[in-house]
């Protein structure tokens, strides 16, 4: 059998985004961990990496602070655990999303700065 | 579960429960990583990989041991209260709980002291009647109740100790103190002064004085400490083999 070593993750990701994806993903709809680690990947276009089984303490963290609910369904014969956002989840979506707005416009000014001193010089 | 990545999720579960994860938690953790796994496989035997590439890459993208384990460890929440509080929790806690017992146990005397003795002064005095009538059976049952308590409380805290992976110091602390506390507490009962009233039951933790005393205790609390910790120590024992092994 190749040894096959984990996939590299991008550190970022485990900067308070995972939070941030994890609810804008279940704000439509219900899942259970596999859906959304899928779901990351393909709407980030494989640009967000993380070791997919890390998704769990997230998830289990934002469900202690009554961010997320669960519950166990079974699905063609299979039992999952099906995660949606409560009331409180929404708004710290809100707050999350604002706050990782405004960092990203912060830095995307910074990097218009850099890229106009380099121009001037 | 086990058997998906038998390697795999026994240390993941060892490290997590001692690094202080609770139990549950992990419990938890580990039936979702196996979902996780399986839908992994299954979706890397549909690319047309063998079942052991397909094994191989699906570890691979759920991650290595170390990353899932600080990936849990980090979250604080998660930790056990005997991770985050061990002096209470192996300080207070044993003493609080054997407390309790001997509370039940004193309510148990006193119940059947009215029911059984309403007239005697003492519920400890000879008592006539056949060995299997119902007052005699009542009361061994009670005095077997209180004899063991201590035992019983130790092997709890042996169990929350062995559940938990946690340093054997703490597990020792509980015990002493429990096996001092089984060692010197004693029942007194009396009839109150008001002729009809209801029996008076305390409990006192004596400090020996007399030679024969301090040794009686000793042995007493030698003997409890020996057998709370029989069971954990056998654990222990089972442990080292199967790491050996």
């Amino acid at each position: 059998m190749p040894a096959m070593a984990p996939r590299e993750s991008n550190p970022n990701f485990m900067n308070g985004v995972p939070e941030l994806l994890i609810l804008r993903l279940l704000q439509e709809e219900e899942m259970y961990g596999y859906e959304i680690v899928q779901a990351i990947r393909s709407r980030s276009e494989a640009v967000i990496k993380v070791g997919e089984g890390v998704v769990y303490p997230v998830l289990h963290g934002l469900e202690q602070e009554g961010a997320l609910k669960s519950r166990r369904k079974t699905v063609n014969g299979r039992s999952r655990i099906y995660y949606s956002v409560t009331a409180a989840g929404a708004q710290r979506l809100v707050e999350l999303a604002s706050a990782w707005g405004s960092l990203a416009t912060a830095i995307q000014k910074m990097l218009t700065g850099v890229q106009h001193g380099a121009a001037i010089s | 579960m086990a058997q998906l990545f038998p390697e795999l999720f026994p240390e993941l579960r060892e490290r997590l429960l001692r690094a202080g994860v609770a139990p549950r938690h992990v419990r938890r953790y580990l039936s979702e990583l196996a979902d996780h796994f399986t839908d992994l496989k299954a979706e890397e035997e549909r690319a047309g990989r063998s079942g052991a590439e397909a094994e191989a890459a699906a570890r691979a993208r759920l991650g290595a041991v170390d990353e899932l384990a600080r990936a849990m460890v980090e979250q604080r929440q998660f930790r056990s209260w005997c991770a985050r509080a061990p002096r209470a929790m192996f300080g207070v806690g044993p003493l609080l709980f054997l407390a309790a017992a001997y509370f039940l146990a004193c309510l148990y005397l006193w119940f059947g002291w009215r029911v059984f003795l309403p007239g005697a002064d003492t519920p400890f005095g000879e008592r006539n009647g056949s060995m299997y009538d119902l007052a005699n059976i009542y009361f061994q049952a009670g005095k077997y109740y209180y004899i063991c308590a201590p035992v019983l409380v130790g092997w709890g805290i042996g169990l929350l100790a062995a559940r938990q992976r946690l340093k054997a110091v703490w597990h020792t602390v509980a015990l002493l103190l429990i096996a001092w506390m089984g060692a010197t507490a004693q029942i007194q009962a009396s009839r109150t002064a008001v002729p009809g009233g209801l029996g008076h039951i305390s409990m006192k933790f004596f400090v020996p004085g007399a030679e024969a005393q301090v040794v009686g205790g000793l042995v007493h609390a030698l003997v409890i400490f020996s057998l709370a910790a029989l069971p954990y120590v056998i654990w222990r024992l089972n442990q080292g083999d199967a790491r050996s092994a």
